[in-house]
C-alpha cells in the first residue's frame, strides 16, 4: 500500500510518499506563501524520487486543518482531485495531530500550537500513548493569553510546539514546567502525515473525496458580522 | 464536424490540437463552481454549473471566504457530473484547463490546484485560462462560424468592456468603465430600491411593469469616446428617490435600466463602426438582461452587421467557455507550467499597437 500525503496548512508546503516500508520520499518548503505554485511540482518530484507512478497510489492523505485557509484549500483541493482521478479513498488528519506526533517520545503533556494570524492561535493538547500520541482536548482557537491561562491551570509539565508557540514565545516562556520545542517542530510535516495515515489505512479508516471536511475553527468574517447584526 | 471558419487557425508552435481534442474546463473565479467537457473548442459534451448565489444572497454580495469554502466542497461532485454527462474519463481527455485569473484569489486557487492535480494524474497538459478571454470565446462556442473581427461588449458585475477581437488571441481594448461596472450599478441600485441581491434579475423583472421614460436619468459620457461611467447614475437614482419618495419603484428601475442599456448599446455600435467589425457580440452576466438583449439585436439589424447573443447560460460564468479558450491557447502557446498560481488581477493580453 502506497500513501501520498499532502500538507499545506501552514506557511510550509509538504508532500511525501510512503507505506509499509515507511516514508520513501518527501519534500518540504517554507519559503513564502506559494502553496499552489509549489505543491504540484513537489508531487511530481516526490513521485520521481520514490520511483513511484501516481497510478500506484492507493490512498491520498491530506491535512484538513486547522491552519491558513487558502493554503489548506490548495492541499485539500489537490488531494481530492488526485483521489477522484485515481478512484482511491482519502484520509484526513489534523495539522495539530501532525505537530504533536513527532514528539511522541516525551512523557510530558504536548501542546500543539499553530499561528492563526490576527493575534490568535489554534491549539490542542496531547499525551503519550503506546506507539503515538492521543489528543486530550478539542482543537480550539483563541488568543495566546487564553492558551497561557490554560497552561497555568494545568498541573505537570508541557512541551509546546508549532509556529504559534514560536511566534508568541514570550507569552509562554519563563513559566515553570513549560518548554518550547525548537524550529524543527514549527510546522506539521508531510512525513508525519504519511506515517499517521498509514496506521489509519491499516484500519481502513478512510473517507471518499467528497466526504472530506475542513477544520476551519473560525467562521468567515461576513457570517460573524451577519449573526451579530441579526442578534442585535 | 464544422471547423471554425473565416478565422486564423492557431499557430501550431504549441500543441497539436484537432476537432477531437477533448478538454476538461474548470471555472471557480467567483461564485459559480463549474466544469465542462468540450471537443475541438466548441462541441460542448457537458457543462455543469453549481451557483452559490443563494449562499451569498443574505450578505448582499459575494463573500470571498464563503465562496472559497463552497468551491472546495462543490468542485469534486461538479467535475464528476461533467465527466459522467460527457461519457468520458481521464483516458479520453487531452488536457485540463482552469481559470487562473482575474477573480477572487482564494476561489481561483481551488480550481487551479484541482486542474493541475488532475493533469498530473492523467499525464496530460494543464492550461491556465484568462477569465476574460474565456468570456470572449463563449460566443464562438455557440457559433464557431462567427467571422472576425468582432466587437465584444463584455458586461458583468466585475467588468464593462468593449473589446475588439481581431483574431484568435488578438485583442484591443476599445473602451472600459472608469468607475463602477454595469453589473455593480445594477446590484447597488437593486439594493437601494430594496429589491435584494443579485440586483440585475430583480431590476429586469420589476422594470417590465414600469415606464422607462418616467425619469430622465443622465447618460454619462454618452457623446465622447467608448469609455463608460456608471457611478454618477447610481447617485442620480438615490437623489431622485430622496426628492420624490412617491416615485414608483418600477418606474425608477425601468428608467435606470433604460439609461444603462442606452449607453451600452450606443457605445457598442460606435465601436463596431469605428473598427469596421463584421459582428457585434454580447457577453458577461449582464448580457442576460432582457432589455439589453432586445436593444442590442435591433441595433445590429439597423446597422446591418451580424449580432450575436450567446444563450444566457453561456453569458454567465461557465466552464465550457474556459475549455473553448483553452483549446485555442493550447494550440498557440502549448501547456502552462505546473507551477502556475492564480493572478487575481490578470489582464487580457492586448495587441501592442
Ligand atoms: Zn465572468
Amino acid at each position: 500500500m502506497l500513501i501520498l500525503g499532502l500538507e499545506s496548512a501552514t506557511a510550509q508546503v509538504g508532500c511525501a510518499i510512503g507505506g509499509h516500508e515507511g516514508v520513501l520520499a518527501s519534500s518540504h518548503s517554507a519559503r513564502g506563501k506559494r502553496h499552489a505554485e509549489n505543491l504540484t511540482p513537489a508531487i511530481e518530484f516526490v513521485c520521481r524520487q520514490a520511483r513511484v507512478e501516481l497510478s500506484e497510489i492507493s490512498c491520498v492523505a491530506v491535512d484538513h486543518g486547522p491552519g491558513l485557509f487558502t493554503g489548506l484549500r490548495v492541499g485539500v483541493a489537490s488531494g481530492k482531485a488526485i483521489a477522484q482521478a485515481l478512484r482511491v479513498p482519502m484520509i484526513a488528519v489534523s495539522s495539530l495531530d501532525l505537530l504533536a506526533f513527532p514528539l511522541r517520545f516525551t512523557d510530558r503533556r504536548i501542546a500543539a500550537v499553530i499561528d492563526a494570524r490576527r493575534g490568535e492561535v489554534f491549539w490542542a493538547f496531547y499525551r503519550q500513548v503506546p506507539g503515538g500520541v492521543q489528543r486530550v482536548s478539542e482543537p480550539t482557537v483563541g488568543s495566546p493569553d487564553d492558551l497561557a491561562a490554560e497552561l497555568l491551570a494545568q498541573p505537570g509539565d508541557t512541551l509546546l510546539c508549532g509556529d504559534g508557540a514560536i511566534r508568541y514565545a514570550e507569552q509562554f516562556a519563563d513559566r515553570p514546567g513549560i518548554e518550547l520545542a525548537g524550529g524543527d517542530h514549527a510546522y506539521p510535516s508531510a512525513r508525519a502525515l504519511v506515517q499517521l495515515a498509514h496506521a489509519k489505512a491499516l484500519r481502513e479508516d478512510w473517507v471518499r473525496p467528497h466526504e472530506i471536511e475542513l477544520l476551519y475553527l473560525r467562521k468567515p468574517d461576513a457570517e460573524i458580522n451577519w449573526s451579530m447584526r441579526e442578534g442585535a | 464536424m464544422t471547423e471554425p471558419t473565416g478565422t486564423t487557425e492557431p499557430v501550431t508552435t504549441g500543441f497539436a490540437i484537432g476537432p477531437d481534442t477533448a478538454i476538461l474546463g474548470i471555472e471557480t473565479s467567483c461564485d459559480e463552481t463549474a466544469a465542462s467537457v468540450v471537443l475541438g473548442g466548441h462541441l460542448v459534451r457537458s457543462s455543469v454549473v453549481s451557483s452559490q448565489v443563494d449562499i451569498h444572497a443574505r450578505f448582499g454580495g459575494v463573500v470571498p471566504e464563503i465562496a472559497s469554502r463552497a468551491h472546495v466542497d462543490l468542485l469534486t461532485p461538479v467535475i464528476a457530473e461533467a465527466l459522467v454527462e460527457a461519457g468520458v474519463d481521464g483516458a479520453d481527455l487531452q488536457a485540463v484547463a482552469a481559470t487562473c485569473g482575474p477573480g477572487l484569489v482564494g476561489s481561483l486557487l481551488v480550481g487551479v490546484s484541482t486542474a493541475k492535480a488532475l493533469a498530473l494524474v492523467w499525464g496530460i497538459p494543464f492550461i491556465g485560462v484568462n477569465h476574460l478571454e474565456a468570456h470572449l470565446y463563449a460566443a464562438l462556442v455557440e457559433d464557431p462560424t462567427l467571422e472576425l473581427p468582432v466587437v465584444v461588449l463584455l458586461v458583468s458585475g466585475g467588468h464593462t468592456m468593449l473589446i475588439e477581437m481581431a483574431g484568435h488571441g488578438q485583442y484591443r481594448l476599445l473602451g472600459t468603465t472608469i468607475d463602477d461596472a454595469a453589473g455593480e450599478a445594477f446590484d447597488k441600485v437593486g439594493r437601494y430600491l430594496g429589491l435584494g441581491y443579485p440586483g440585475g434579475p430583480a431590476i429586469d423583472r420589476i422594470a417590465m411593469e414600469g415606464d422607462p421614460h418616467a425619469i430622465a436619468f443622465p447618460r454619462a459620457m454618452m457623446a465622447d469616446g467608448l469609455d463608460f461611467s456608471f457611478s454618477g447614475l447610481k447617485t442620480s437614482v438615490v437623489n431622485h428617490v430622496r426628492k420624490h419618495p412617491e416615485a414608483q419603484t418600477a418606474d425608477v428601475a425601468a428608467s435606470f435600466q433604460e439609461a444603462v442599456v442606452d449607453v451600452l448599446v450606443t457605445k457598442a455600435r460606435r465601436a463596431a463602426r469605428q473598427i469596421g467589425a463584421k459582428g457585434l457580440v454580447l457577453g458577461g452576466g449582464v448580457a442576460a438582461n432582457s432589455l439589453l438583449r432586445e436593444r442590442f439585436l435591433s441595433a445590429c439589424v439597423e446597422d446591418g452587421i451580424h449580432g450575436f447573443l450567446p444563450s444566457r447560460a453561456m453569458c454567465t460564468d461557465n466552464a465550457a467557455m474556459v475549455a473553448a479558450a483553452a483549446w485555442w491557447r493550447l494550440g498557440s502557446d502549448g501547456p502552462s507550467p505546473l507551477d502556475l498560481g492564480a493572478d487575481p488581477n490578470l489582464k487580457l493580453p492586448l495587441l501592442a499597437d
